[in-house]
């Protein structure tokens, strides 16, 4: 009974391998959304067998986790970049004659 | 009683107050010094030239930030809809010439060493935060600007998935697809800093 479900599951899951390409689509896609039953065996048992996207999906989780920390340090003035000081100097020209024009 | 804090508007102080602070805005999300110069620029004369419809509701910082971000979604906009790099080019297809193998009977496999070669992308140890700026910064500098669009809306700015697929015309799966190859390209980019 257990062989038989195994070897039905191998025949099933064998037509519907999935390569590296979409694999590391998956990997990719599910950064962001819940994978679909389907997607989800497919992308398992390609995982089982392949230890290049293995290390690519715990790469993209460092990535992803690399991106995060990248946004929290950026997204206030911390990130110090300053606009350069002609730039400045342009715009408050222009915005102080525009004032006085009034 | 009711003394709600009205702010005004006061364009001479702008560039001192705000300047770094919306140029900082703007690098982040266009990735280029004079891009973001010019933007920021943009954003304070067209401040200028709307401050009658300032009322005050809002701080000037978040009125200004408003401004910046209506044009940097107008840069993604003009990124995705140049010819030469349309995003109907990014249809449903994951196939990338540049990272799998187009040879029967291994379609679809990494090419060799376009795979993770290294079992971790970043170096053991506390990474100094500087250092990984630099190194995503960098990275996102050299994405293509379609992909860089995407992945920073998406990504960095954490907009949802609906608004960037409305501004920007593309489909679902577009998206999806153009993240994958935006990913793809970060990771291989990424990991080449380190070796």
């Amino acid at each position: 009974m257990f062989r038989k479900m195994m070897y039905k599951m191998m025949v099933f899951m064998s037509k519907r391998m999935i390569a590296c390409d979409e694999a590391s689509f998956l990997i990719s896609y599910r950064s962001e959304k819940k994978l679909g039953f389907k997607s989800w065996m497919q992308l398992n048992f390609h995982l089982l067998s392949c230890h290049l996207c293995r290390k690519y999906a715990s790469q993209i989780d460092e990535l992803n986790s690399a991106v995060d920390q990248y946004r929290e340090v950026c997204s206030s003035e911390t990130c110090h970049h300053h606009l350069p000081e002609d730039c400045k100097a342009e715009v408050n020209t222009i915005i102080v004659q525009e004032l006085n024009a009034k | 009683m009711a003394d709600e804090v009205k702010h005004i508007i006061e364009p001479q102080f702008w560039v001192e107050r705000y300047g770094d602070y919306l140029y900082n805005y703007a690098i982040v999300r266009v990735n280029d010094a004079e891009k973001a110069g010019d933007l920021v620029q943009d954003t304070f004369l067209a401040g200028l030239k709307a401050r009658a419809k300032f009322q005050g509701r809002s701080s000037e910082r978040t009125w200004l930030i408003s401004i910046l971000k209506r044009k940097i979604i107008d840069t993604y906009r003009k990124n995705s809809s140049s010819r030469e790099s349309s995003m109907s080019e990014y249809q449903e297809d994951i196939s990338d010439g540049d990272f799998y193998r187009d040879d029967d009977p291994f379609k679809g496999h990494w090419l060799e060493g376009k795979g993770p070669n290294s079992h971790s992308l970043m170096p053991e140890g506390e990474l100094e935060q500087d250092e990984l700026r630099q190194i995503i910064e960098k990275c996102i500098s050299l994405l293509p600007p379609k992909l860089a669009s995407v992945f920073i809306m998406k990504l960095i700015d954490e907009a949802e998935s609906d608004e960037v697929c409305k501004e920007l015309e593309i489909t679902p799966s577009n998206l999806w697809v153009i993240l994958h190859r935006a990913r793809l390209k970060m990771r291989d980019c990424v990991e080449s800093k380190w070796v």
